[in-house]
């Protein structure tokens, strides 16, 4: 528990400076907002135009579709502000040699280069995403009960360390392949596959998106879970690859460290 | 200010004979990069996720004038063009105005311009080798008479193709050289990029979309960089339409020059009275 | 060759306030302050001179550099290199310069070192047979066989130093600016860099100018120096007359077989530096050197002797805080009656 605690506080403190850091730069923060406004309403245009002339594509309807939209937004919030900058960090530090600072501090490598580096004005694409969200449920009339709210909250979170996991797994190759600030670039165009209900996907497809890279359990199920649709088996499936991620990755990572270290730099 | 701008008074005979040797030496730079390079051609993997999409919905019966075929060779297109009309000059130049390298650049009796332009011509060898079999995939799963048949229209193609590169190239150069002068013009860039995926016909063939939208995007650039060629190579224009595209592209491709002309002069003088 | 007369560069500096409400303020209204980095200096520099600037960090060294190169334009006053007014950036006054900095570096990162070479060879439209011979020359000279058809990253600092060197002058500049050459090098790779630079000097006649915070890379290479400091030239002329000016006495270093007692050592009448059981180093006006060396060599056991002149470090601050103290005294004017 005190370890817990030492963590905690520690978190707070790297939040702290990333925050101070970006608060020098206060005109950031409009330029992101306008981007973050304007990037989310270009990505509507498509979907708009599509559902201007079908009333529902693959069971959907536009305002739940756009639910979709919303949690893509602000999970994207999440990938760019948060996972992106720091193992960003981490492949910076491979390629420098500057890793072994971090290692010879007391601390969980894994949780320090995690945590190193934060662009908080990212987070603005978290407060859109909800913003299209709620503008959905308005159109729609409906109000989601607490479970509801709840369940589709843990599934973001869920979503939010399965994007961790993947990024991680990415990073513990950068410890043989340096040059992998590619590979993760490859990664988050993926990602954009994440914006449409999962549903229009077929076959392979599908399969793909749901087990190999799951952009289906980030976004289409929190959706459904909003909308009091989602199975109770689609829950524990998300669940079971959350921790399946998460363990897999921290396994590579431990395995690529230890790699790193004895290779001796 | 006193200061001019700072151009380099350079022959353009000794400009020319350099050509060659640099077209070699960014070949070799190519070569060197050619694992990222395929990395980054599977990271413009959108068209296809878009393909899968609007099949899915084509299955239940064509949108507009599109049904899963045409879909198809839209899209297989959409990714060839998108692949052979791309440059990166955008990044490099950031990146050399913050590392201070351009400074050395600057000295040479040649403007730095001109190895930015054959560096990223010089990848179209290996990249067109790679976008081949792609075109091919597409072309066997739309089927061939999905695509224009008229030796003249695949003439206009290439043309329209080598347009909407050195347009994408002269905005990236303004966009890039802006960072002289303003920190935070990648992220111009990136309202640019968005603007581009909606507008080009990227993610969603422009005639889909409302008239409403199609009423903007007459009056912008990013058609002419991409929907453009793909429709000459679907057979979707007439001759005379082809031909006025042609003509907008030539304007979008001065505009674009001018653009990028002034701001790097500007740029240069800024750099001048301040240093890098 | 070099002429420069009265040049200055001033560079107007956004002054931000702190705070969130002077900093919003100074989105509307900027508040500007004039910053001098070279304010009036002249010089002239003839074909073939090796000439060292010095001065402390800012003092308008690198600037005075970029003047010369043609990237920063003077606020006034007149730089001319090879006859060239360099800011025109005339292409034949840049076929004849050259900027070598130790911190950046030009050479393809992920190409071997000949394909810079190439590549310079087309920018500068050197011919390929005297690029050919250039090239062997500078091959042979640093021994660089190996080493240039190897891809640049796989190389070490100071391979990629003298490659950089290479490609710097593989097409015969004229003019060659060196900026922290040495930064970060070893101290044998120091003393290449050094060897050859002075040697291409030589032989080719090329002028060399040259910032570095080595105070060895300048006491090696350059006979004569410019000291700049606050934007003002404070010495222009030969090394070893700044170094006899500003500190005429010299250091004596006796390394004793046998202890000296202090009282011993103040009798040789010289200002002690440095004194333990195995060595005294003394600070010797130059007219009683020879009267302090017999004295010693007569009393103490003296194993080894060495005469030297004050290090340039030394020299360089003395001079630096002598112009602060003139600064500081035309800052405030005499008190009244005084």
């Amino acid at each position: 528990m005190t370890a817990l605690a030492r963590y905690a506080r520690l978190f707070a403190i790297q939040l702290r400076t990333s925050v101070l850091l970006a608060l020098q730069y206060r005109v950031e923060f409009v330029v992101q907002a306008i981007m973050s406004v304007f990037w989310t309403a270009t990505a509507l245009v498509p979907l708009l135009a599509l559902y201007d002339r079908r009333p529902s594509i693959a069971g959907w309807s536009r305002d739940e579709a756009l639910i979709v939209v919303g949690f893509f937004t602000a999970l994207k919030g999440v990938l760019e502000g948060a996972i992106q900058p720091s193992l960003g960090a981490v492949v910076e530090h491979v390629r420098k040699g500057t890793l072994d600072f971090v290692l010879l501090k007391p601390v969980d490598a894994q949780f320090l280069v995690s945590t190193s580096k934060l662009d908080v004005f990212k987070g603005v694409h978290v407060l859109t995403g909800l913003g299209v969200i709620g503008w959905a449920l308005h159109a729609l009339g409906r109000a989601p009960g607490p479970l509801a709210i709840a369940t589709a909250l843990t599934l973001f979170a869920v979503g939010a360390l399965l994007l961790y996991s993947i990024h991680l797994l990415v990073v513990a190759l950068a410890f043989k392949v340096v040059k992998v600030d590619n590979l993760s670039f490859l990664f988050s165009s993926a990602y954009d596959a994440a914006r449409w209900p999962s549903s229009v996907f077929r076959g392979a497809f599908a399969i793909f998106f749901t087990f190999v890279l799951p952009l289906a359990v980030m976004t289409t199920f929190p959706a459904l879970a909003l909308l009091g649709r989602l199975p109770a088996r689609s829950l524990a499936l998300a669940l079971g690859l959350g921790v399946a991620f998460g363990l897999a990755s921290r396994a590579a990572f431990q395995r690529a460290l230890g790699s790193y270290t004895s290779a001796g730099g | 200010m006193s200061a001019r701008p700072a151009s380099t008074r350079s022959g353009f005979a000794p400009t020319l004979r350099a050509v060659p040797t640099l077209l070699r030496i960014g070949f070799a730079g190519v070569v060197a990069y050619r694992s990222e390079m395929i990395v980054w051609i599977l990271t413009t993997n959108m068209p296809l996720v878009m393909l899968a999409l609007l099949r899915a919905v084509a299955a239940e019966g064509p949108v507009g004038r599109f049904d899963a075929a045409r879909f198809t060779a839209y899209y297989f297109a959409t990714l060839v063009v998108r692949l052979l009309t791309s440059a990166w000059v955008v990044w490099e130049l950031v990146y050399e105005i913050r590392q201070g390298t351009l400074a050395a650049k600057l000295l040479r009796p040649l403007s730095p311009l001109v190895p930015y332009a054959t560096d990223n011509l010089a990848a179209l060898p290996i990249r067109g080798a790679l976008v081949l079999p792609i075109a091919l995939v597409g072309v066997l799963w739309a089927g061939p008479e999905r695509f224009t048949h008229d030796p003249l229209s695949w003439l206009a193609f290439v043309v329209s193709v080598a347009a909407a590169w050195a347009v994408t190239f002269l905005v990236m150069l303004a966009i890039g050289t802006l960072s002289l002068r303003w920190e935070s013009s990648l992220s111009i860039y990136d309202l640019w990029i968005a603007a581009y995926f909606v507008f080009s016909g990227y993610l969603l063939p422009l005639e889909l979309f409302p008239p409403r939208v199609l009423a903007v995007v007459r009056w912008l650039p990013f058609r002419y960089l991409l929907s453009f060629p793909v429709e000459i190579a679907l057979g979707a224009l007439s001759r005379r339409e082809i031909l006025l595209g042609l003509g907008a592209q030539l304007g979008w491709l001065a505009a674009s020059a001018l653009l990028a002309h002034l701001i790097w002069r500007d740029g240069l003088r800024r750099f001048a009275a301040y240093g890098g | 060759m070099i002429r420069v007369r009265a040049l200055r560069k001033h560079y107007q500096v956004h002054e931000r306030p702190p705070g969130l409400a002077a900093a919003l303020r100074s989105l509307l209204h900027r508040r500007y302050k004039t910053v001098a980095a070279v304010d009036g200096i002249d010089f002239d520099i003839a074909p073939g001179e090796r000439v060292g600037f010095l001065g402390p960090n800012g003092a308008g060294k690198t600037t005075t550099l970029k003047m010369l190169a043609g990237l920063l334009h003077p606020t006034a006053g007149e730089a001319s290199v090879l006859g060239f007014e360099p800011r025109r950036r005339d292409r034949e006054l840049l076929r004849s310069i050259m900027l070598v900095t130790g911190q950046k570096q030009q050479l393809l990162w992920d190409l071997p070192p000949a394909d810079t070479f190439e590549l310079n060879r087309a920018i500068y439209d050197v011919p390929r047979a005297q690029f050919r011979r250039t090239l062997d020359e500078l091959v042979h000279e640093l021994d660089l066989g190996g080493l240039i058809e190897k891809p640049t990253r796989q190389l070490s600092l100071g391979e990629r130093m003298k490659c950089e060197l290479a490609a710097a002058l593989v097409h015969g500049p004229k003019v060659l600016f060196l900026d922290e050459p040495t930064i970060g090098l070893d101290v044998t790779m120091q003393a290449t860099v050094r060897r050859f630079v002075k040697a291409y000097n030589e032989r080719t006649g090329a002028t060399v100018i040259l910032t570095s915070h080595y105070m060895e890379d300048v006491v090696a290479l350059c006979p004569r120096v410019i000291v700049i400091d606050h934007g003002k030239l404070s010495w222009d002329g030969a090394l070893d007359e700044l170094v006899r000016g500003t500190r005429p006495e010299k250091r004596v270093a006796l390394r004793l077989g046998a202890p000296a007692s202090a009282s011993q050592v103040a009798a040789l009448g010289a200002k002690v530096i440095e004194h333990d059981d195995a060595h005294v180093v003394l600070q010797v006006e130059v007219a009683q050197l020879s009267g302090v060396l017999s004295r010693g060599l007569a009393s103490l056991a003296v194993d080894d002797l060495t005469v030297e002149a004050a290090p340039l470090e030394d020299v360089l601050s003395d001079l630096f805080r002598r112009g602060r103290d003139e600064r500081a005294a035309r800052a405030e004017p005499a008190e009244p009656g005084a």
